[in-house]
């Protein structure tokens, strides 16, 4: 049995598809990362507004996505994933769009523009990694053991509390970052628990590193210092694999440069979409 | 003592000293996650010195597990919430050892909104953990057993509700999927012929994959045993082929589960999953149990059918019987009606039928009828109805023909019984003789229409009179 594919206005229901921006501009596509939903481009996404035409969603599962839609056959792997990133795609009636992946949505980016390259003119991975298990009989390191992963679905279950409840906001007194006035109000980061536990399995046992050099589109690979999760090593992998791709290190440490150094972030994309005349 | 006062002579040295030594581990880390300031609690939790852990990064005193939660959910929630409560984590401790805890952290911001500082109170929870982690273990174990149960409950359901072979083949697809979390699935069913064809809609993989020798499709049905390939990447030698084929499809792994009645193979049940996996006994044993059960339902449902072929065929000649031909007049005449288009019956009855049987014998008698049945039926468009009407008679139904055409397909049928038979000596002539019933529904009340039961009668005595006239003519009459 084929999963069959949902009409454009289910697609935007489906995955919380939020536009914004000129609607003239360039489509510009942000998706989010393991663990929360698409309130991380919060403060990357203002930079682009006024050129481009802002492209946010939840994947199924995370954030405002309709949990009704969730297929654990279908989402057992990247590749479902994958298949609603060109749907949304194909919703917004655009030819291409310039891609921004973070985390496991670099590699679901990867995925989908190797089977449709037309629909990227650009691909912006941010701390991506094509496996976080080392492989021994390759000498590949991804940064972790089965174990290891083992134990985050452990510390998944023994948090599952926090996840699918609104988070209580704390007033920051913020005036001079109004955009920090939005957190306040949704639930965001809500991942409904059973499906936050398979999509912590797929992302973190994944090995797409097949899948790497199926990419022809041109593809700017954003490392972070630092980064536990996708270490350095992991980031020169994939620059190796993916032919003709741009590495650069930022300075920003850890593994949500988008929250902790937006504005090195949005330089750097900025600069690179500048060069391509994007 | 009134509320709001406090003893006289109470011991807290000071502010200090309750940082310290309070009941909870503290410490407070800089926007880049680095310990700037810990408490004496914390470091004793820990076994550490303060050098050990001041300017260090705090994700790196935790497990690696803890670190992946840590950097994907932790942080994010932090910095959009500026608040995380209660949350389990796994620190390392200065010796290595894994010390569970529970954390609580807040943000402290500047002016500007930035974060300045965050505080982490952190609780030892090593006592509760273990405990906490069985509890964890039970449950899962209790879920996953409570979902085995549920799936087969409810496939078994599922299945009960089918009277097709095709709903069928579609449930258990459908319940093997969402048992096993595959991608997609495919039941192949054996036809007469012993070739396997695909149920409707079942992933066309699951075809090319029976042609390929050596599949886990082409063994599971060959050898009556489940087969699977869990990872298309370890194809293995001469397996190539497979590996890149499941993994054109987007599939990482397969399984085939034979569909078995009495040792024999009827089927095969196929999941594609969309990720490698270790294939084990337990997910083998889910599709079992749901093919088997899925076996037992259609074994009823082909028995029905069979059942109910036999109730309205006739067994010699395979024709249909007398019941399934005023059926199917009814439903003609209905058609006929509501369409407004003619439609006829035909009644044909053999001449030199009763001298084959008296004297070559009854075995000679039914070939003969076998031979006129199948020419009948050979020169039978597709919506018409051949039947045996008894003895040496028969019935054609034409739907949506005019008299012309009607007639043209009576005179078909009766030069066809006249043609020599192979199996009939010298001296033995088969011919029939036809009377052929039109009907054209005109704009009367419906009480005026013919019943199956009245055409017949107009036909059979359109085909005596035909039989008084010449044997082996035609009598045309009007309904």
């Amino acid at each position: 049995m084929i999963v069959s594919s949902d009409s454009p206005t289910e697609v935007v229901r489906r995955n919380n598809v939020t536009i914004l921006g000129n609607p003239t501009g360039r489509t510009i596509v942000f998706a989010h990362g393991f663990g929360c939903s698409q309130a991380t481009w919060r403060r990357v996404t203002p930079a682009f507004l006024e050129d481009y035409r802002v492209v946010l969603f939840d994947h199924v599962g995370a954030g405002d996505s309709d949990l009704s839609a969730y297929d654990p056959g279908k989402y057992d792997s990247l590749h479902g994933y994958a298949d609603d990133l060109l749907e949304i795609i194909e919703a917004l009636a655009v030819p291409d769009v310039v891609y921004v992946g973070h985390s496991v949505s670099a590699m679901i980016g990867v995925l989908a523009a190797g089977r449709q390259p037309d629909r990227f003119s650009s691909l912006v991975l941010v701390g991506p990694s094509a496996r976080y298990v080392n492989d021994d009989d390759s000498g590949y390191v991804g940064g972790f053991e089965q174990h290891d992963i083992d134990d985050l679905l452990d510390a998944l279950d023994s948090n599952y509390l926090g996840w699918s409840s609104v988070m209580a906001p704390v007033i920051m007194g913020n005036a001079e970052r109004p955009e920090l006035g939005d957190d306040l109000t949704a639930s965001f980061c809500s991942i409904d628990p059973f499906i936050a536990s398979q999509f912590a399995r797929v992302t973190f046992l994944s090995d797409n590193r097949a899948d790497l050099a199926k990419v022809v589109t041109p593809t700017l690979i954003l490392q972070n210092q630092d980064d536990a999760i996708a270490p350095e090593s992991v980031g020169r992998f994939v620059r190796d694999s993916i032919p003709g791709s741009e590495y650069v290190v930022m300075d920003a440490r850890g593994h949500i440069p988008n929250l902790s150094e937006p504005g090195e972030l949005v330089s750097e994309i900025s600069k690179y979409l500048a060069k391509r005349q994007e | 003592m009134p509320a709001g006062e406090i003893p006289p002579h109470y011991w807290e040295p000071s502010l200090h000293d309750l940082y310290e030594h309070a009941p909870v581990g503290q410490a407070s880390v800089d926007p880049g996650d680095v310990v700037v300031k810990v408490n004496a609690t914390l470091l004793g939790l820990l076994g550490a010195t303060e050098e050990q852990l001041l300017g260090t990064v705090f994700r790196d005193h935790l497990t690696p597990g803890s670190v992946l939660f840590y950097d994907t959910r932790f942080q994010p929630v932090l910095s959009l919430g500026g608040v995380v409560n209660e949350v389990s984590l796994t620190m390392r401790g200065a010796n290595g050892q894994d010390v569970p805890v529970l954390v609580n952290a807040r943000s402290v911001h500047d002016e500007a909104g930035g974060v300045r500082v965050v505080r982490l109170a952190i609780f030892d929870s090593t006592s509760r953990h273990g405990y906490e982690r069985e509890l964890l273990h039970a449950r899962r174990a209790a879920e996953s057993s409570e979902t085995l149960v549920r799936v087969l409950q409810d496939a078994s359901m599922a299945f009960g509700a089918c009277s097709t072979e095709d709903d069928l083949a579609v449930t258990l697809m459908e319940s093997a999927r969402r048992a096993v979390s595959g991608a997609a699935a495919a039941v192949l069913i054996l036809d007469e012929h012993k070739k396997l064809q695909p149920a409707e809609g079942s992933h066309p993989l699951a075809m090319e994959l029976a042609r390929l020798v050596g599949s886990p499709v082409e063994r599971a049905v060959e050898q009556l045993a489940p087969a699977s390939l869990g990872n298309a990447r370890d194809a293995g030698v001469g397996g190539a082929e497979i590996g890149e084929a499941l993994l054109a499809a987007r599939f990482e792994a397969v399984t085939a589960v034979p569909l078995a009645s009495d040792s024999e193979a009827i089927g095969v049940l196929v999941t594609f999953f969309g990720r490698a996996r270790s294939i084990g006994p337990e997910l083998i044993g889910l599709e079992q149990a749901l093919a088997s059960q899925a076996v037992q339902v259609l074994t009823r449902i082909r028995l029905q059918v069979q059942l109910r072929h036999l109730a309205l065929h006739d067994g010699l000649t395979g024709l249909a019987n007398r019941i399934l031909l005023v059926h199917n007049l009814n439903a003609a005449l209905e058609m006929s009606h509501s369409a407004r288009s003619s439609m006829a019956v035909v009644f044909l009855d053999l001449d030199g039928f009763k001298p084959v049987n008296d004297t070559l014998g009854h075995t000679a008698g039914d070939a003969v009828l076998s031979e006129v049945a199948a020419r009948l039926v050979g020169l039978s468009r597709p919506d018409d109805l051949v039947a045996r009407f008894g003895g040496d008679e028969f019935a054609v139904v034409f739907r949506d023909t005019d008299e012309s055409d009607a007639r043209a397909l009576a005179d078909d049928l009766v030069a066809a019984v006249a043609e020599p038979m192979e199996s009939l000596p010298e001296g033995f002539r088969i011919t029939g003789s036809a009377g052929l019933a039109l009907y054209t529904p005109a704009a009367g009340p419906l009480s005026d229409q013919p019943t199956a039961a009245s055409l017949l009668a107009l036909a059979d005595s359109a085909m005596y009179r035909s039989k008084q006239v010449e044997r082996g003519s035609i009598t045309v009459v009007r309904a």
